[in-house]
């Protein structure tokens, strides 16, 4: 079934596991059916499903504890606010570009990096990288404004730098 | 630019979301600056390596049953027998915007007749765009797939002849990324048009072909509408409009391929 697929993907990384995935892509269904009235025609069916898939999560048990746990914008951003405050990556230009690289591509090594995002930057880096949605779908999907999409990816994979190469820097990925 | 890219900038660059007049500040910065390429080249891995790693989890084959049997349970019983199960969630969902399109079009038809002329032409032409853009959306949705199923020109142009009242051509050189999936036969504002279905990465692209005619509503060059970017050209004989959600200048390149191979030019992707 199409979507279904991009539908599960997203639902696992958010929920972390199979059966909540499970749940979340029978919900988002049902939910599609029964508001399909409130579907514009003309308007993107991609991110309208996807919307309801994002809001499904939030109100769902481990959408409501991960929420309790996740960062404030503005703790995201850093104290200064500025999008690159807390995952710096200035040390990182002190590596061989070669080692960069090879690091960046190890995929067992990204994939934990991964999962130790806040589901905000990983939300939105997973929309953007692996949905290959441009930033005003995301903005549509997540219910933000289009900057805040564009801060988030920053900071996502400036994060993702950071726990690649954690040697390098003197700041963690904060929870 | 003399100042270092930012991450958003980086980001912006990788994930081709710049403007033009961005694009090219950008590109005149890299050009000087060794760092912020290095660091561009990184990014573009690192959303490369992202895409592969994100792509983790796969459904199991009970999800599947079981949204088939969540399908069956909303589906009318008049469905066609030949559809999948999994099919009929998606074409309920298709039929009912289908109905909600019909309805749009003639409020809009009956509302543009107490209109000036310009006013007509600028309704007709947001019909138009809201007709080919509904219908590029049933096909991202629809899990039936498309009538003629091909990439190659050959066979897909062949299949329309006595289906359709006009020729055409197809580009034969495609840009790395971009392959022509196969088509459908359709119909724009009553009249038969081919719907050609191209891919560029994981976006899809359809392209409208109908014929030229008097009542022929005119496209008013590359626009957006409802987040979807929207190409066209003209011939002689034919209109063409592509709609995809893929990126601008990637669409127009496409774009002009197809209108090469209308005027009998070799195509080259640029």
């Amino acid at each position: 079934m199409p979507l279904v697929p991009s539908l599960y993907n997203l639902a696992f990384w958010l929920s972390r596991n199979a059966t909540d995935a499970e749940d979340l892509v029978q919900e988002t269904f049902l939910k599609a059916l029964r508001g399909f009235a409130a579907f514009e025609p003309g308007t993107n069916f991609r991110a309208w499903i996807f919307r309801i898939l994002r809001n499904t999560y939030l109100t769902s048990v481990t959408g409501l504890a991960a929420t309790r746990t996740v960062a404030l914008e503005e703790e995201l951003a850093g104290p200064d606010g500025a999008a690159d405050a807390a995952y710096p990556e200035a040390a990182i230009d002190r590596q061989t570009p070669e080692m960069n690289l090879l690091v960046l591509s190890d995929r067992a090594a990204l994939e934990t990096a991964m999962e130790k995002l806040p589901a905000p930057l990983l939300e939105a880096i997973l929309l953007c990288d692996v949905e290959e949605m441009k930033y005003r779908e995301i903005a549509t999907v997540l219910d933000i404004p289009i900057g805040t999409v564009m801060s988030r990816i920053a900071r996502g994979r400036a994060a993702l730098r950071s726990l690649l190469i954690p040697e390098r820097t003197s700041m963690g990925v904060r929870r | 630019m003399s100042e270092h890219l930012s991450q958003v900038q980086l980001s912006a660059l990788v994930d081709g979301e710049l403007t033009r007049d961005q694009l090219a500040l950008v590109q005149q910065h890299l050009a000087e600056c060794a760092s912020c390429t290095s660091k561009a080249l990184a990014q573009s891995l690192l959303k490369a390596s992202t895409k592969r790693a994100g792509l983790r989890y796969a459904p199991t084959g009970a999800l599947e049953d079981r949204m088939a049997a969540i399908a069956k349970q909303h589906s009318p019983s008049s469905r066609r027998a030949d559809q999948s199960d999994g099919g009929r969630l998606w074409l309920s969902l298709a039929a009912a915007a289908v109905m909600l399109l019909a309805v749009s079009i003639a409020g809009t038809a009956l509302w543009g007749r107490h209109q000036s002329e310009p006013a007509i032409a600028s309704a007709n032409r947001a019909a138009l765009e809201t007709e080919m853009i509904d219908q590029h959306i049933a096909t991202l949705a629809a899990n039936s797939p498309p009538e003629v199923i091909s990439s190659d020109r050959h066979t897909v142009k062949p299949w329309f002849q006595g289906k359709l009242p006009f020729s055409f051509n197809l580009p034969e050189n495609l840009p790395a990324d971009t392959k022509l999936e196969g088509a459908d036969l359709t119909y724009i504002h009553g009249q038969p048009a081919a719907q050609l279905i191209y891919s560029i990465g994981k976006h899809r692209v359809s392209v409208f072909v109908t014929q030229r005619t008097d009542k022929t509503v005119a496209h008013g060059g590359p626009s957006d509408h409802a987040g979807f970017h929207m190409a066209g050209f003209n011939t002689r004989d034919l209109d063409a409009i592509a709609v995809s959600d893929v990126e601008p200048s990637r669409l127009w390149g496409l774009d002009d391929l197809i209108e090469q191979a209308q005027n009998g030019v070799a195509s080259h992707p640029k």
